[in-house]
């Protein structure tokens, strides 16, 4: 596709997010309201009486009309002032600058494996479909979607942290402050998350080449004589990348979502943790922040993956 | 109360014997004792519950926030770790010179981290500042207090519009602890920004993540203290505290339900501390809706639990039963009153049928989802279920369903929850019995006699006689059965064998003072 399309069409994307971003926010800052409770109980302290509470509303602001609240919420954002916490009152930006590397790193990680394993597993199963090498690959992968990740992270870490002692327990470091330290504590936390997207990569890849393997191409491949393996490798591969790509940026943003559960587990202060206490505790401030951003992240992180598949298959940007 | 975790236990006799030995240890620092002479330095790292709401004492407002607060500040006064009897802390001594006037003498020679000298101005700063700033949660704490003077260098009066006794013990607890006032003069907020004079002295905050705190060099006890500084990890989900000590990571994880005791068990290395604490599992009731509003239909409640069983079920069998809202080690405790309702369902089933309520009757609870607060719904659906009563559990997060039960919704006839208890009594009672007080959840009247006992709980601050007014409040309380309590939980830490001289406390806060780490 030419450049200037481009630029359009990724302009155009970018204004198609802001209704998204603000659909988004509205809808949980909705939701937030409607559970019983709010961050004035908690501000409040373990004795207070009503009328404290009722008064911690009025200094906070709380008493005031639902849309009012929401309103001052979103030109705030809307002027790159996503607020500060209400109760620790630290900028929610800052603390989303802190919380998403610890996420990312693992979900970069988790990802990447998913990918290293996933491709060669499904290429090796879709090579001799029916064969032992694709049961003992699909197996695997079923198992890889079917066990959940929180528990595969606890028999992680009771093998390798407990046992074994060879990763941490718990924890995290920033990669800025150390990296080797850092990649040590995301390992386990990558490998418990990772589990499903290598079956999913695995029989997506498997999917996709076994339909290459039996179109028209492939068979005039044969009739010049080509080698099985060298078709699937440098002809098929390079066919179900679109697919892949897909599946990768899907896979991103899913894993960005189970990261909640497995955060929690090792106790690394995310995205996740962070989401997780704020939701608790009704700090909506906090939460919108979060959604925000993680809306953002998964608009850009889907425009991305569009712009890779036109760039690797140029009929679709046409 | 806003804590719903469950505390575990040993045999009570473990108990005491590994909460002397610990308490042995740290009092007894110069001679080699079983545990050594204590070696200074290291820092102890603890697993923490949960990110605290604020670290400025007054404004701040969750139980949990102590066990981070005492380290860096002290309070004017201090308790007895076994009993919660009052002693000097900060101040010297104090007295009443009549009913309505406390003396107290500030200690000399203290400062605050950031060098301000603690004297009667900066305790009267500190007592004003609580009582008057907007965001403080502590103004309930100090309403009895009408003034405070500054009667010598080191010693301030406290005029009073009623008598209190009750105020020493509540000089122990957030209201106590001094905050330097230059830093508040200065910054206005120190929420985040803690100054106080405690034996550690304030290096970061990072929310949901760590709080580190370093030894302050001034420390006015610092032969009693003997680490280089602590930190505290936080981290919410308790299994994963756990397991961060198991695997070496932190040194201590406190406040863990008694379901981890086994985990404690199997894991090798790992020492368990625990002892009793005023942490009380309770259901709630709103005596201003039916069926509670009947005298009867309460009182039968309490005769069909059965509460060693409860304990025994849900607490793995060393809890304590709770007969009343202190547990049998607390000073004010009244075995008299511990007799009243003995498991009786016959007895129960007899005063249902004298209120007229039919079998089968639903009961409209309120209950929280996680798992201890299920495992105990469950053991009560049973245990009333043999006196012909349904209770039915509306279960959701704690924030939620107790505001749903105490707040303005009125939702539901009681709730399963838990007092997690006050420093001086006469808070916890008049917290929860009193005509407009939050716990009472439906605002409904109160016996006639109870509010003159209560004041009578704060008229003397000899201990002999407040415990026998305690006595009569605890006897009204429970002869009008206002409450069902229903266990004490045990404090279950678990602690690296590093860890020396810690010891657990009845108020089920941890404390570190005196604790040192073996290299």
């Amino acid at each position: 596709m030419a450049q200037g399309s481009a630029i359009i069409v990724i302009g155009r994307r970018l204004l198609q997010a802001a209704p998204v971003i603000v659909l988004a926010t509205f809808i949980v800052f909705g939701l937030l309201k409607l559970l019983p409770g709010d961050v004035a109980v908690t501000l409040a302290g373990d004795n207070a009486t009503d009328e404290r509470i009722e008064e911690i509303r009025r200094i906070y602001g709380l008493d005031r009309p639902f849309l009012v609240q929401y309103g001052a919420w979103l030109w705030k954002a809307a002027h790159g002032d996503l607020s500060q916490s209400i109760l620790s009152g630290e900028q929610v930006l800052t603390s989303i600058a802190r919380c998403f590397p610890h996420t990312l790193l693992i979900v970069a990680m988790a990802l990447t494996l998913a990918l290293i394993v996933g491709i060669p597993l499904g290429a090796a199963a879709a090579a001799r479909p029916n064969g032992l090498v694709d049961r003992a690959a699909m197996m695997l992968a079923s198992i890889g979607i079917a066990v959940p990740n929180f528990w595969l992270a606890m028999i992680l870490v009771s093998l390798f942290a407990l046992r074994w002692n060879i990763f941490p327990a718990t924890g995290a470091t920033a990669f800025s402050v150390s990296p080797a330290d850092a990649i040590n504590h995301a390992i386990l936390p990558a490998l418990a998350l990772a589990a499903g997207g290598m079956a999913e990569v695995a029989r997506q890849t498997r999917g996709s080449l076994l339909d290459v393997m039996s179109s028209q191409f492939v068979r005039t491949l044969r009739a010049k004589g080509l080698k099985t393996s060298t078709i699937l490798w440098r002809h098929g591969l390079k066919n179900v990348a679109v697919n892949l790509l897909t599946v990768t940026g899907l896979l991103f943003n899913r894993l960005l979502a189970a990261t909640v559960v497995v955060e929690a587990v090792f106790a690394i202060p995310g995205m996740g943790g962070l989401i997780v206490h704020a939701a608790i505790q009704r700090d909506f401030t906090v939460v919108q922040g979060v959604v925000f951003a993680m809306v953002v992240v998964v608009i850009l992180v889907n425009l991305l993956t569009d712009v890779l598949c036109a760039t690797v298959d140029p009929r679709i940007g046409r | 109360m806003t804590d719903d975790r469950t505390l575990g236990r040993l045999t009570r006799r473990e108990a005491m014997a590994l909460a002397s030995a610990a308490g042995a240890a740290s009092l007894l620092n110069a001679a080699a004792f079983a545990q050594g002479a204590p070696k200074k330095g290291g820092v102890l790292k603890v697993s923490a519950n949960a990110n605290p709401s604020s670290l400025d004492p007054q404004t701040g407002g969750a139980g949990s926030d102590h066990t981070m607060l005492f380290p860096m500040y002290d309070t004017l006064v201090e308790w007895d770790y076994e009993t919660l009897k009052p002693k000097p802390g900060l101040a010297e001594s104090w007295s009443f010179t009549d009913p309505q006037t406390l003396v107290m003498k500030i200690r000399s020679g203290v400062t605050f981290h950031d060098g301000t000298p603690l004297d009667a101005e900066a305790v009267k700063f500190n007592l004003e500042r609580a009582k008057t700033e907007q965001r403080s949660n502590i103004k309930a704490d100090l309403a009895t207090v009408a003034s405070v003077e500054v009667s010598g260098p080191q010693q301030v009066t406290l005029k009073l519009s009623q008598p209190d006794a009750a105020l020493p013990g509540i000089l122990s607890d957030r209201a106590g602890m001094m905050i330097s006032p230059a830093a508040v003069k200065a910054s206005g907020n120190i929420d985040r920004k803690p100054v106080g004079t405690g034996a550690y002295q304030f290096v970061s905050w990072t929310d949901n993540e760590k709080i580190v705190v370093k030894r302050y060099e001034k420390y006015w006890r610092a032969n009693e203290r003997h680490l280089d500084g602590i930190e505290f990890a936080i981290i919410p989900e308790i299994a994963t505290g756990v397991r961060s000590v198991v695997a070496g990571q932190n040194h201590v994880a406190y406040s863990l339900p008694a379901r981890q005791k086994a985990v404690l068990k199997r894991a090798a290395g790992v020492k368990q501390a625990t002892g009793p604490t005023v942490y009380c599992q309770q259901i709630y009731f709103n005596w201003g809706k039916p069926p509670f509003n009947d005298i009867r239909v309460r009182k039968a409640l309490n005769h069909a639990v059965d509460r060693a069983t409860f304990v025994k079920a849900t607490l793995d069998g060393v809890g304590e039963p709770a007969h009343m809202n202190l547990p049998s080690s607390h000073w004010a405790y009244d075995a008299e009153v511990a007799r009243l309702y003995p498991f009786d369902p016959a007895k129960a089933r007899a005063l249902l049928k004298e209120a007229n309520v039919p079998q089968g009757f639903e009961l409209d609870l309120i209950g929280y989802t996680d798992q201890d607060s299920i495992r105990r719904e469950e053991i009560l659906i049973e245990q009333l279920a043999k006196v012909g009563l349904k209770a039915k559990f509306t279960n959701g997060s704690i924030a939620e369903m107790s505001a749903a039960f105490f707040g303005k919704d009125k939702k539901g006839v009681g709730l399963l929850s838990a007092w997690t208890g006050r420093p001086d009594p006469s808070l916890t009672y008049t917290l929860m019995y009193s005509k407009n007080s939050y716990f009472n959840a439906g605002r409904a009247d109160v016996p006639a006699d109870l509010p003159d006992a209560l004041t009578a709980t704060r008229a003397s601050e000899n201990i002999d006689a407040r415990k026998k007014a305690f006595a009569r409040v605890q006897r009204i309380v429970m002869e009008n059965a206002l409450v069902c309590p229903l266990a004490f939980q045990f404090e279950l830490d678990a602690l690296s064998p590093k860890v020396r001289g810690f010891k657990p406390n009845l108020l089920g806060k941890p404390k570190y003072e005196g604790v040192w780490l073996e290299s």
